[in-house]
C-alpha cells in the first residue's frame, strides 16, 4: 500500500510537473531579459508589415518577430567568401544585400509593440527557446540549426546578442568560412533533439554596452 | 564477572571504538571489547561495584542498542536475523537501483556531450531547467528514503560527538542535497545558469553504491560465519521423549535432564546421556573425528549430534542446551570468532581518531581551495569526495572477518582456536614441547612381541598369558587380554589367582601353574632366566616393557607390551622439524623409553623422568631461552604446562581440564593438526596484513586524491561518485581476501 502511494504520488507530482507552466521559468525569463534588452535598445526596433525587427548596433544585421522569425544579415561578407546563392537551399531567401534565414509564426497576431510580439513568439514556439549555460544566454531556434541569443544578463555578459548560423549549407554553396568578414567560425557546445552536442558554427556577437 | 551482548546498529569500525570507550569509562568496568564483525560485546566487571544493567545502559548511552545472545535455537535466529538483513539492504538497493538509472541519465546524459542520450523536451535542463531540477528531486526522494538510516545513525552519531562512518555519508551526501536544493531555488528564481550546479544524482548515485557495498558486505559477513552455522545446523531439531511408556516428539529446547529418549536408526542423538537400553553403533566423527562408528551399549555416553547408525536406544539425557559437548564446541568457535586479536588494536586505534580527522581535512581543503579561488561548487564537490572515500570500513573488517574466517576454517578441520589472540600468537611458535603418553603414542598399551622358548608356540603363550591377566586390573594385564580379544583366542579359566605387588601375578590354569611378572619375580622365584635376559634388554631398549612368562616353574616365553606411536606423530613432527621449528618431548618416563619413543618419531630433544609437576617447569625453561612455547598434551597432568605455554594445545580425546586449560583443542587428536594449525595462524596473519595493509593505503591514497592533490598538478578530480564507488570497493575487496583463506587446505 505505501508503495502504492508512493508510486501514485510520484506520477502525479511528474504529470502535474510537465503540464505546470508555473515551473517554465526559461519561459518567463527569456521574455523579461528580452524586452529588458529592447527597452534599453529602442531605437533599433522597427515595426515591419508583419511584426517587428530588432537589428544589431550596426544594423547590418537583425532578428524579425512577428509573422516571420528570422535572422536578416548581409550578403556581401559571404560573396566575398565565395557563396553561390544559387547553390543556397530553398529556406535561406537572398536578395540582391541581404540573406534571411527563420521560420513562420503562423500562429501570430498583430501585436501593439515589439515587446508583445515576442511574448507572443515565445508563447506561440516555447520549444523554440532554449537557455544555453555556458554563455548564459537565452536563444530562440530558428529552425536547420540557426539561432538568434541574448544574454540573459547584458551588463555582465560581453556577448549580449549573438547571430548564429549553421555554417553547412553556406560551406555547401561555396563559402569559405573562416573567411567571412565579421562573423567567427567555431566550434559552439549546445541542445540538439534534447541532446547536449558540439558543433560548429558561424556567430556574429555584440556588445550593447 | 563477565557479560556478553549482541549490540546492534554499529556500522563501522568507529562505531565499536566508541562502544569500547564509553563502557571502559564506566567504574567498575575492567575491560571491554567489541567485535564489529560478530556484533558482540565482552566486558568484564567488577559485580560488587555495578551490574550488567549499568553495562547495558552505558551501550544505549553510546548510541546503540543492545541484546541478549539467546543459545537456544540461536541457529535459527541468527540465520533468520542475517538473512532478513541481507534481504532487507538488497531491497534498498534494488529501490536505489530503480530510480538511480533514471536519475543518472537524465542528470548526466545530457550534460555529456559524448554520452548521446536524448531526453524529453519538457526536462531538457536548457529549455526547461526547473522540470530538469524537480524531476531529479523526485528521483533521488525514493533513494534518499532507501538509505535514510545513515541519515538517522549518521547525524545521531555526531550529536553523540563520535562521528562514524555513516556521519562522513550523511554529512557529504546532504552537502550536495542541500546545494542542489539552493540551486533549484535559484533556477525557480530565474538565475537559470544553476542548472549545471545539481548534484542530486551525486547523493543518488553514493546512497546506492553504499547499499551496494553494505548488502555485499553483509553476504560476506554471513559466509565469514559458515563454520558456526555448519556447528550448529549439526544438532537435531526434535528429540522423540518416552513418557509413561508412550513416544512424544517434542522440540530439543524442551528436554531436560533425565528425560528417557528414544533414538531410531540414522536418527541424531539430540542432547548428550547415558544409554540406559539397546545397543547400537554410533558415528561420533562431528566429535572425535573418528570416522569409525562407536558400539555403544547400556551405560555409554552418548553426545548431541551424533548419529545413530544401526539400533534402537534408549538413552537418560544428561547435559542439555548449552551444556551440552556440541554447544561447548559452538561456543568455543564463538568466543574465538568474537575475540580480539591484538593485531586489531591498531585498527582499533586509527578508526577511533580517523573520522573526526577526515572531517577536519574536508572542512581545510574545502577552505583552501575556496581561498584559492575555486567555485563553491568545485570546494563543495572536494569536501563531499573526501568525505565520501574517508570511511574507515574497510579498516575496521580487515581484522575480524580474517580472524573469523580462520578460526573457522579451524572449526571446520577439527582445530577449535579458542581466541583470535591464540590465533595470531601462534604462528610465532619456534619450540613445540609434546607430552608423551596420549599425545605422541596411543596411550594405551598394546601386546607388541611374543618371544617363544622351549618350543611353545606363540599363540599358546598369548592364551596362557591373556587366561592369566584376566582377573588383574593392571593396565598392562589389560593390554595382553585386548591383544588376545583381537587375535580371537579363547580364555581359558583361571584359579588360585594371586597378585604379587611390584612383581607379578601367579595363577592355575587348568593345571598349569602360571607366573607372569618382571626379573625380580623370576629371582625371587627362583627361576632360570639368564638365557633370556639378551631379549628383555632388547625390548626394554625399544621402550617396551618385557614380562615374563613361567609355566611350571620352567621360563616358556616372554611378553612385552608398550605404548604405540600415533600412525601421523612422526609425519607432524617431520613437518615441523621441516617448517623450522623445535620439537622437544616431555615425559614422566625413564631416558631408555623415551628416548626409544623419540627416536621412532624423529624428535632429538627429550626431557624424561619429569614429574608431572615439573613439566610446567620444563616449559617455563624453554621460554627463558627466549622462545615462544607451545605445549601439546591431553592429561590433567599436562593442564599446568598447557597454561604456562605461550600456546596450550589440548588434544580432543584427552581430559576437559586438559582442554579448558588449552589455547587450542585438536578434535581429531591428529597431530598432523598441529602443523595445521601453526599454517592456519600464518594464513590468517598474513591475509590480516595484507587487509590491514590495503585498508590504510586506500585511506592514505584515497583522501590526498579526493582532496585535490592530483589537480593541483593538472591530474584528475576524483567526483563523489567515484569517491563512492572506490569506498564501497574498498570493503568488498578487504572481505573478499578475507574469504581467500576459505581456501586453506589442512595438512594430512
Amino acid at each position: 500500500m505505501k508503495k502504492l502511494i508512493v508510486i501514485a504520488l510520484s506520477a502525479s507530482l511528474l504529470l502535474g510537473l510537465t503540464g505546470c507552466a508555473q515551473t517554465d521559468v526559461v519561459a518567463k525569463t527569456a521574455v523579461t531579459s528580452f524586452v529588458s534588452i529592447l527597452d534599453k535598445n529602442s531605437d533599433k526596433i522597427y515595426e515591419e508589415e508583419d511584426g517587428y525587427a530588432f537589428t544589431s548596433p550596426s544594423e547590418l544585421e537583425a532578428f524579425h518577430i512577428g509573422e516571420d522569425i528570422a535572422i536578416s544579415f548581409e550578403l556581401a561578407p559571404f560573396v566575398e567568401a565565395g557563396l553561390d546563392i544559387a547553390l543556397l537551399p530553398d529556406y535561406i531567401e537572398a536578395s540582391d544585400t541581404t540573406i534571411t534565414i527563420g521560420m513562420k509564426n503562423n500562429e501570430y497576431e498583430s501585436s501593439e509593440n515589439a515587446n508583445e510580439a515576442f511574448a507572443e513568439l515565445v508563447a506561440n514556439n516555447r520549444d523554440a527557446i532554449g537557455y544555453h549555460a555556458a554563455l548564459d544566454h537565452y536563444g530562440v531556434a530558428l529552425g536547420n540549426g540557426n539561432m538568434f541569443e541574448w544574454a540573459k544578463d547584458t551588463s555582465t555578459n560581453d556577448k549580449d546578442i549573438v547571430f548564429v548560423l549553421n555554417p553547412q549549407p553556406f560551406i555547401d554553396a561555396g563559402v569559405d568560412v573562416n573567411q567571412v568578414e565579421g562573423w567567427v567560425f567555431a566550434k559552439v557546445e549546445t541542445m540538439e533533439d534534447g541532446k547536449k552536442v558540439e558543433v560548429d558554427k558561424l556567430l556574429k556577437p555584440y556588445d550593447l554596452n | 564477572m563477565h557479560a556478553t551482548m549482541k549490540i546492534i546498529g554499529m556500522t563501522c569500525a568507529a562505531c565499536s571504538a566508541r562502544i569500547e570507550r564509553v563502557v571502559a569509562k564506566v567504574e567498575g568496568v575492567e575491560s571491554v571489547s567489541v567485535n564489529l564483525a560478530t556484533e558482540i560485546l565482552n566486558c568484564d566487571f567488577d559485580e560488587n561495584r555495578i551490574s550488567v544493567d549499568i553495562v547495558k545502559q552505558a551501550v544505549e548511552k553510546a548510541g546503540y542498542q543492545w541484546a541478549e545472545l539467546v543459545k537456544k535455537g540461536a541457529v535459527d535466529e541468527d540465520k533468520i536475523r542475517k538473512e532478513k538483513e541481507i534481504r532487507t539492504l538488497w531491497r534498498k538497493f534494488t529501490v536505489s537501483t530503480i530510480f538511480v538509472i533514471p536519475l543518472l541519465y537524465i542528470a548526466m546524459g545530457t550534460m555529456i556531450s559524448w554520452i548521446n542520450a536524448p531526453v524529453p523536451t519538457v526536462i531538457e535542463p536548457m529549455a526547461y531547467p526547473l522540470n530538469f531540477a524537480l524531476i531529479q528531486i523526485l528521483l533521488v526522494i525514493p533513494i534518499l528514503i532507501a538509505g535514510h538510516r545513515f541519515y538517522y545513525v549518521g547525524f545521531r552519531a555526531i550529536w553523540l560527538r563520535s562521528p562514524n562512518m555513516d556521519s562522513l555519508i550523511a554529512i557529504g551526501t546532504t552537502a550536495a542535497i542541500i546545494y542542489s536544493g539552493y540551486a533549484t531555488v535559484q533556477i525557480a528564481l530565474g538565475q537559470l545558469a544553476y542548472v549545471e550546479s545539481l548534484y542530486f544524482e551525486s547523493a543518488g548515485v553514493i546512497i546506492t553504491l553504499i547499499l551496494l557495498g553494505k548488502s555485499l558486505e553483509a553476504v560476506s559477513k554471513g559466509r565469514t560465519s559458515e563454520a558456526i552455522k555448519k556447528l550448529m545446523g549439526l544438532a537435531p531439531k526434535t528429540a522423540i521423549v518416552i513418557k509413561n511408556d508412550r513416544e512424544y516428539e517434542i522440540p530439543i529446547e524442551e528436554v531436560v535432564p533425565d528425560d528417557i529418549i528414544l533414538v531410531k536408526p540414522g536418527g541424531k542423538i539430540p542432547v548428550d546421556g547415558v544409554v540406559v537400553e539397546g545397543t547400537t553403533a554410533i558415528d561420533e566423527a562431528m566429535l572425535t573425528g573418528e570416522s569409525i562408528p562407536v558400539e555403544k551399549q547400556a551405560g555409554d555416553k552418548v553426545y548431541a549430534a551424533s548419529l545413530n547408525k544401526n539400533g534402537v536406544i534408549r538413552f537418560r539425557a544428561t547435559k542439555v542446551g548449552s551444556d551440552t559437548a556440541l554447544a561447548q564446541i559452538i561456543k568455543l568457535v564463538e568466543d574465538a570468532q568474537g575475540s580480539k586479536a591484538p593485531i586489531a588494536q591498531i585498527a582499533d586505534v586509527v578508526s577511533g581518531y580517523f573520522v573526526p580527522v577526515v572531517f577536519v581535512i574536508a572542512v581545510l581543503a574545502f577552505a583552501a581551495w575556496m581561498l584559492s579561488g575555486q567555485s563553491l561548487v568545485f570546494s563543495l564537490k572536494i569536501f563531499i569526495a573526501i568525505l565520501v572515500i574517508a570511511c574507515p570500513c574497510a579498516l575496521g573488517l580487515a581484522t575480524p572477518t580474517a580472524i573469523m574466517v580462520g578460526t573457522g576454517k579451524g572449526a571446520e578441520n577439527g582445530i577449535l582456536i579458542k581466541s583470535g589472540g591464540a590465533l595470531e600468537l601462534t604462528h610465532k611458535i619456534q619450540t613445540i614441547v609434546f607430552d608423551k603418553t596420549g599425545t605422541i603414542t596411543e596411550g594405551k598399551p598394546e601386546v607388541t612381541d611374543i618371544v617363544a622358548y622351549d618350543g611353545y608356540e606363540r599363540t599358546k603363550l598369548l592364551q596362557m598369558a591373556a587366561s592369566a591377566e584376566k582377573g588383574s586390573e593392571h593396565p598392562l594385564a589389560d593390554a595382553i587380554v585386548k591383544g588376545a580379544e583381537r587375535e580371537k583366542i579363547e580364555l581359558l579359566t583361571g584359579k588360585e589367582f594371586e597378585a604379587i605387588p611390584g612383581q607379578g601375578i601367579k595363577v592355575r590354569i587348568e593345571n598349569d601353574l602360571i607366573l607372569i611378572g618382571n626379573k625380580k619375580l623370576m629371582d625371587e622365584q627362583k627361576i632360570e632366566s639368564g638365557y633370556a635376559l639378551n631379549d628383555a634388554n632388547r625390548l626394554a631398549g625399544e621402550g617396551k616393557t618385557p614380562m615374563y612368562i613361567v609355566v611350571n616353574h620352567k621360563l616358556a616365553g616372554m611378553i612385552a607390551v608398550a605404548d604405540v606411536v600415533k600412525s601421523n606423530s612422526a609425519r607432524a613432527i617431520k613437518k615441523l622439524t621441516d617448517m623450522g621449528i623445535e620439537v622437544v618431548m616431555i615425559t614422566g618416563d625413564n631416558s631408555r623409553t623415551a628416548d626409544a619413543i623419540a627416536a621412532q618419531v624423529g624428535i632429538r630433544r627429550v626431557l624424561s623422568e619429569v614429574l608431572p609437576q615439573d613439566k610446567s617447569n620444563e616449559v617455563k625453561k624453554l621460554q627463558s631461552e627466549g622462545k615462544k612455547v607451545a605445549m601439546v598434551g591431553d592429561g590433567i597432568n599436562d593442564a599446568p604446562a598447557l597454561a604456562q605455554a605461550d600456546i596450550g594445545i589440548a588434544i580432543g580425546s584427552g581430559t576437559d581440564v586438559a582442554m579448558e586449560s588449552a589455547d587450542i583443542v585438536l578434535m581429531h587428536s591428529d597431530l598432523m593438526d598441529v602443523p595445521t594449525a601453526i599454517l592456519l595462524s600464518k594464513h590468517t596473519i598474513r591475509n590480516i596484513r595484507q587487509n590491514l595493509f590495503w585498508a590504510f593505503a586506500y585511506n592514505v591514497t584515497g583522501i590526498p586524491v579526493a582532496a585535490g592533490i592530483l589537480y593541483l598538478f593538472g591530474g584528475p578530480l576524483l567526483t563523489p561518485m567515484f569517491a563512492a564507488a572506490a569506498m564501497s570497493l574498498s570493503s568488498v575487496s578487504v572481505l573478499s581476501n578475507a574469504l581467500r583463506l576459505k581456501r586453506f587446505k589442512a595438512q594430512h
